[in-house]
Parts: structure tokens; sequence; C-alpha cells
């Protein structure tokens, strides 16, 4: 078991961050700021720093190939960010929403994005080379509340969305002129702008945190604030799906979820730790935390003389400083990430979480 | 028109994909309507079973059938039902019964349901001595003196309360409670 890479960055909530490609670069989300990292041997450096939101950065994502930055915000914008001579340069992106932008992420192809809001409807947003603009095109019915989540299939047309009324949503995306035709897939052949190919709903009916697609695209996996985790197996276009797997977890609910191959998945959130969870469509259950429990400097009490315990009972009423979690990150993780990949499983990932650490964990 | 105040206008009852235009239960799962009648029936069932010395069958039976759809008086029935059943059990028997209820297929919901009935038998101890109709506020202080009084019961009530709701995060979890907040079914 290889430790954890912890990065403490800052005090404040990371809502979300990203790595570059090549991960030397890592953008986190801070406050109306993002900040660039860069790594200096086995630190990252503060470098730049994208400044432009007038409100809280909710989403941040940089695309693999072309290095592009998209971020979103509470002030209702969203910003592609370009590296040029100058500095990163940005570009307005029209949403054309009235409510706060919550969560943003680049389809593979990365010719489009899509951007969660609070105004119950999607931005799909491409390039309009014509204009020299990033316009929009709205998914709105059957959303009924905030969109708290999206994710990409790997065919970057059909786009997974989970939202507060419950349900988690599979849309198609595409758009003439930018995407080719899709492969007929489980989830349907003939794919029109804002067709839903499926719906779900707990029995709870509790809040969507997190989607994801299988790698390979034909299952899909959601958390929900009743600690609850669901996989979807879908059979074929407009039939009901081949399995729907709901487990209800004694844990706090998740808020952040990855499939780290087509039988795994990575998931984490209020309880502080990441979890692995294993199945297929016969059935899923958890297989534990990934932090190892006998992490050296944890779990271990330095010896301290009778002097030093007595003094911390009388300064502080107890002997053992215990306001720390045994726990890498000390607050809620709200994002993870996969960190590299290889013959098509997860080797690491990436979280961030509320108490502004980046942990980068080797499974 | 020029007095109209523009800020004071509700935007979203003209907008017609508002939250405001659109029934807000077609969100929530749907649950089967129940008559008072039902959870009446259910509840005389229950207790033969209680009177029988069955009471894990009768808690196991009262857990299956939560009466989501029923009206206020309905779901009152049934918590009256669950917080008897409960307070039959000794605390000895209470770890072994949750787990094997645990084990059992549909277990986890069995055990969501008894907390929901934890937590609302937790908010009415105080009420269930009192009239129910009384507002809070007007009583204030009194009510409390007015408990101590009559409602011996309540406390005693709230106590067995506290150590099913004990035994049941140790088997359930965290998790458990956080569905009580989530879950739009209520009992």
């Amino acid at each position: 078991m290889v430790a954890p890479e912890v990065h403490h960055l800052f005090h404040h909530p990371i809502a979300d961050h990203s790595f570059s490609a090549d991960r030397q670069t890592l953008a986190v989300a801070r406050e109306n700021n993002v900040d660039l990292y860069q790594r200096a041997g086995g630190k990252f450096e503060p470098k730049d720093e994208l400044t432009g939101h007038d409100k809280t950065v909710t989403g941040v994502d940089i695309a693999p190939n072309s290095g592009k930055i998209v971020t979103c915000s509470q002030d209702r914008n969203a910003y592609v960010w370009e590296p040029s001579p100058t500095g990163w340069k940005p570009t307005l992106v029209l949403l054309r929403i009235n409510r706060a932008a919550t969560c943003v992420r680049w389809a593979p192809s990365e010719t489009k994005f899509a951007v969660g809001s609070g105004a119950r409807l999607i931005p799909v947003c491409y390039f309009e080379e014509e204009d020299n603009w990033w316009v929009s095109k709205h998914i709105k019915k059957p959303i009924r509340s905030t969109i708290t989540t999206v994710a990409w299939h790997p065919n970057s047309v059909l786009l997974a969305a989970g939202s507060t009324d419950g349900h988690a949503r599979v849309f198609s995306s595409f758009v003439k002129g930018v995407d080719a035709r899709p492969e007929p897939s489980p989830w349907g052949e003939r794919l029109p702008f804002n067709t839903v190919c499926g719906e779900f709903l707990n029995n709870t009916a509790g809040w969507i945190h997190s989607v994801a697609f299988s790698p390979s695209g034909n299952a899909l996996a959601f958390a929900g604030h009743d600690s609850s985790l669901t996989v979807v197996y879908p059979s074929a276009p407009d039939q009901p799906p081949k399995a729907v797997i709901s487990i209800s977890l004694q844990l706090l609910p998740f808020m952040s979820l990855i499939w780290s191959s087509e039988d795994e998945i990575i998931a984490a959130g209020y309880n502080c730790e990441a979890y692995r969870l294993q199945g297929s469509a016969n059935g899923w259950q958890l297989a534990g935390s990934i932090e190892s429990k006998g992490r050296p400097g944890i779990q271990e009490h330095r010896e301290e003389s009778a002097l030093h315990m007595f003094r911390q009972m009388d300064l502080k009423g107890k002997s053992a400083d215990d306001t720390k979690l045994k726990t890498v990150h000390q607050n809620t993780i709200s994002t993870i990430r996969v960190f590299e990949e290889g013959a098509g499983t997860v080797k690491k990932i990436s979280t961030s979480g509320v108490d502004g650490r980046v942990v980068v964990w080797t499974l | 028109m020029a007095t109209l105040n523009w800020r004071t206008i509700n935007i979203d009852a003209l907008d017609a994909d508002s939250p405001a235009n659109f029934d807000v239960s077609s969100l929530t799962p749907a649950v089967a309507p129940v008559t008072t009648a039902d959870v009446q029936s259910l509840a005389t069932q229950i207790r033969q079973l209680l009177r029988g010395g069955d009471t894990e069958g009768a808690l196991q039976g009262a857990l299956e059938n939560p009466p989501y759809g029923a009206d206020e008086r309905g779901k009152d029935v049934h918590l009256t039902t669950v917080i008897e059943i409960l307070q039959s059990i000794r605390q000895a028997d209470m770890s072994p019964i949750l787990q094997r209820i645990y084990s059992a297929p549909g277990g986890t919901e069995a055990l969501d349901v008894l907390m929901k009935y934890i937590y609302k038998g937790m908010s009415q101890t105080n009420a269930a001595s009192t009239p129910r109709n009384v507002a809070p506020q007007a009583t204030g202080g009194f009510s409390q003196v007015h408990t101590r009084g009559g409602g011996e019961g309540g406390g005693q009530a709230m106590s067995v309360l506290l150590s099913w709701h004990e035994k049941l995060v140790e088997i359930a979890g965290p998790g458990s409670i956080v569905r009580v907040m989530t879950d739009r079914r209520t009992v």
C-alpha cells in the first residue's frame, strides 16, 4: 500500500479540482478565483490565478488534449480559458441562465461542455466558428429542479445529470455539425437533442450528488443524499432497464463517485474518506475504505511524560488532542477524479474537499 | 400602472416552467393511498401477535407496512402501534431483534422505517400528554409543568426510544438517520 500524496493547499473549501493531462498543472476552485498550481518536485507551487468570476466558482475542468480550462460560477457565467503568450485568455460563454451554474464538464471529444445550473436546465455549449463564440443549447425537459452534477458518456453525445428533484437522467446532447452520429447503444438509437434516454428515481427521492457512466458507457451509477448508491444497467432503447441495483449504506452520503473499472466504483463524501464498491448486474456491495487503517503517524501515540500529560489535562481538560479525524481528509470530500489509468483500470485517483486538501491515492 | 412595485412581482408565477406552476408531489415517489380503517385493522392484527408474545413478528409486520399513503390520523394510529411494540420489548432483546431484521431481505428498508418512527415518537412524547391542538408558544413554560405533573409516561417513553435509537444506530449506521431526513415518504 503506497501512502497517499497529500497536498494541503490552503484553508478554504475546494469546490472542484482538475489536473492537466501531464498531471503537472493542478487547477482548484478557490472562492471567486481558480488557482493554478505547478508541480515542483513532490509539491505543488502556486503559479497563476484565473480571475474574472465575481461569485464563488463552482466548477473547473481542464480538457486533457487541448489544455483549455472551463470554469463556471454562481455569477451565472462560464469562461473558457486558453493559454496565450500574455497569459490565460478568457472567453465568455453565452449560458443564458438566470440562476447559478453548479458544475461543468468537458465532453470527451472536447468540442462541447455541459454546465449544470439552478435554472432547471443544462446549457450544452459548443464553439461557433463563424461568430468566434461559445454558444449554448438548453436541455430543459423534464428537469424540475437544480442540476447538481453532470457526467459524459464516452461517445460525447449522451449526458447524465443528477438533480435535486431526486432524479438521475440520461439525455442526448447531439448537436448537428459538432457531433458525429453516435453508434447505437443500449441507451438509444436515434438521438435528437434533448431526447430523454432514461430517468431514474430512488425510493426516497433524495437529492442526487453525483452521477457517472461506467468506462464502457453501458451502466450508470448515481449517489444521493439518502446514503444510497444506485447502478442502472440499460437493456435496449425504450425498454425498461435490465437491472437497477440500489444499495442503502450505513455511511454518510457520498458526494462524488467514479468508476475505476467495469465492476468497481470509488465513492467518497461526508465520511471524509473514499470507499470501494464492487459488483455487477447481479448486485453491488461495499468493499471497504481505500485508506489503510494502520497508517503510520495516525494511530501511534507518542510516549509522553507524565508532566506533559498533566499539563495538557490542566490546559485543555484532556490528555490527548482528539480534534483531528483519523482520515487523511479532515472534512467532506467533494470531488474525486481519475489521476492515472492503465490497461482499462484506474490506478490512481485524486480527491479534494472542504478541508483545502488535494490528495492523490494509489488504488 | 406607475404605482406598481415591480420588486414585489412574483416572477416565478409568470414562468410556465417554474416550480410554482407544477405540482411538487409529482416529483416524489408514488405511494398507494391507505385508509385509516385499513391502518386500524392492521393495528388489531399486530396487537394480536403482541398478545401472543410474538413481539418480533409484530415489529416486523409493523415495519413492513408503513402507511405512507395514509392521512394524519392513520399515521398517528400506526405510530401508536409501533411505540407500543417498542415499549413491550426488553432492552436485552433489542440488539438481537434488530440484527435479525437487518440481515433479512429488505432489512435496511425496515430499519429505516423504524428510525422514522423513533424520531416521530420523540417529537410527540411531549405533545402526547398535552392536548395536541394547543400551540407550543401559547403554553410556553407552563406546558413543561403540565408534562411533569401528568406525563411521567412521557419521560419513560423517551428513554425507551433513546435506547432503541442507540441500538439502531449501532446496526444501521448514521446512513439511516440521513435517510430519515431525506426521505419524502413520511410516517
